[in-house]
């Protein structure tokens, strides 16, 4: 009896532990990434063309990032190596900021956004551990762009990592233009989050209008 | 004493390090390895020198550039706009014949000459883009500062050059080929031939510009460090290119008129 529960004990353990070393082995799953990416484009499209008032809208905004980015991972990859010269209480901010920033960034442009319509591009294709999704991205009197979703794995749910345009990866540029700022303010990480202040302030002003 | 041409470079290495020396920046030390791998990462030696080139830059921009191109977008409908770029990137399919050939690759040389002589007469002289549309033959851009790339040489230090925009020794030297290799260069010539040239070039420019209105707007507004940005999207783009991972080719930077179509969106920044 006890040997038998052992057994059974050993074979879940191992099931769980091959089926876990499985699904990171395999990272993101195209098509899982594919429909995952559909979906929240889907919701954020929604969002974007709602009638609802800008508050509203932006918070509706907010709770599709927060549940579709890895807000934490990318935040760190951007922050690259200030992260560890960061204190925690600047850490602490610096995420808040990053946070806010992608959310207001889009908020700033409702207006723009206006009437944008999306739909799935050409197969997805792997890149490392991740899947690169992409879309066509329709606006009014605009020719249409194409955009590829870096979707990762993260904690067994897919999520954005990286977002890139005709070969340009958004963190990598991002990355670059933060340590810029960082490096040339003598490496002071407080001179970047004065900067992510400042520029969320300019981005809510342009909300109101 | 013969001057041979490998005493020429230290030669123009002299002539021009004074205004260098003043504008270099300054390299990390090696116990930060981090710093080290970064300032390789940027591959900008002389970026105190490029940022200020990227000033003079952007106030042409703002007093010049973007002005006009904005003026042409409001004035100018978008179907002719359209036949505008068609135009300007079908006199631009010969340099991207030499080059597609130059690095070997038929299949693409193929499509360029194609669209060339489709365009350039069910197209009407190029206005329309009858290969890409009703025929699937759609654009893609090359020039010599790829070819040299695909024939392994570097791309040198990160260079910001005014109007012409980021660049480097090697995209900036297949500029200059790519001018030189393409026929128009050279037919005919007097009063009436340079103002077509003249105007192609100017045209080129407003066009580009005005397909870069969204996308440096986005950057002058939102980034921290548009100099930063615009030098890692550039490389990063230059990447991408090199390795015909791109779909519709843009002009970003050097390369004014690089090819047909849309130049990208930024990613919704």
């Amino acid at each position: 009896m006890a040997s038998r529960r052992f057994f059974f004990g050993t074979a879940l353990a191992l099931a769980a532990a091959t089926g876990g070393r499985d699904a990171r082995a395999q990272g993101a799953d195209p098509a899982r990434a594919a429909q995952f990416i559909q979906a929240t484009g889907q919701e954020l499209v929604a969002a974007l063309n709602s009638n609802a008032p800008v508050e509203r809208r932006r918070q509706q905004v907010a709770s599709i990032l927060r549940k579709a980015v890895d807000v934490e991972g990318v935040g760190r990859f951007i922050l690259g190596r200030w992260w560890r010269q960061a204190s925690p209480a600047e850490q602490q901010e610096y995420m808040r900021l990053f946070e806010e920033t992608l959310i207001r960034n889009l908020s700033a442009r409702f207006g723009e956004y206006q009437g944008v319509r999306f739909s799935l591009g050409r197969a997805q294709q792997r890149a490392e551990e991740d899947v690169l999704v992409n879309t066509i991205i329709e606006r009014p009197n605009i020719a249409p762009f194409s955009l590829d979703w870096r979707v990762g794995n993260v904690g067994g749910q897919p999520k954005v990592v990286d977002v890139i345009a005709e070969g340009t990866s958004l963190r990598l540029t991002q990355r670059s233009e933060y340590s810029a700022v960082v490096q040339r303010n003598n490496g002071q990480v407080s001179a970047l989050l004065a900067a992510m202040r400042n520029q969320i302030q300019q981005l809510a002003a342009r909300e109101g209008r | 004493m013969r001057l041979t041409r490998h005493a020429l470079l230290p030669l123009l290495l002299a002539a021009f390090l004074p205004s260098l020396l003043g504008a270099c920046a300054t390299r990390p030390t090696a116990d930060d390895p981090e710093a080290v791998a970064e300032f390789k990462q940027n591959n900008d030696p002389i970026e105190p020198f490029n940022r200020g080139s990227f000033a003079v830059h952007q106030t042409i921009d703002r007093y010049a550039l973007e002005p006009v191109a904005r003026g042409y977008r409001n004035v100018v409908p978008q179907p002719v706009r359209t036949g505008v770029r068609n135009v300007l990137a079908n006199l631009r399919t010969p340099v991207i014949f030499l080059n597609d050939v130059l690095q070997g690759e038929s299949r693409r040389a193929g499509d360029t000459l194609g669209r060339f002589v489709v365009n350039s007469t069910l197209g009407v002289g190029g206005i329309f883009d009858v290969a890409g549309n009703r025929m699937g033959v759609r654009a893609h851009d090359e020039d010599f500062g790829q070819t040299l790339a695909k024939w392994g040489v570097g791309e040198g230090p990160y260079l910001f050059i005014p109007i012409l925009g980021p660049s480097n020794p090697r995209d900036l030297g297949g500029f200059g080929v790519d001018i030189a290799s393409n026929p128009l260069t050279w037919v005919g010539q007097g009063a009436a031939v340079d103002g077509l040239l003249w105007g192609r070039a100017g045209a080129t420019v407003v066009d580009t510009r005005e397909g870069l209105l969204e996308t440096l707007d986005d950057v002058n507004r939102t980034s921290l460090d548009p100099y930063a940005t615009l030098r890692s999207a550039y490389r990063q783009r230059r990447r991408a290119e090199i390795g015909n991972r791109t779909g519709a080719p843009a002009a970003f930077g050097t390369g004014f008129g690089a090819g047909a179509g849309e130049p990208s969106a930024p990613a919704g920044r």
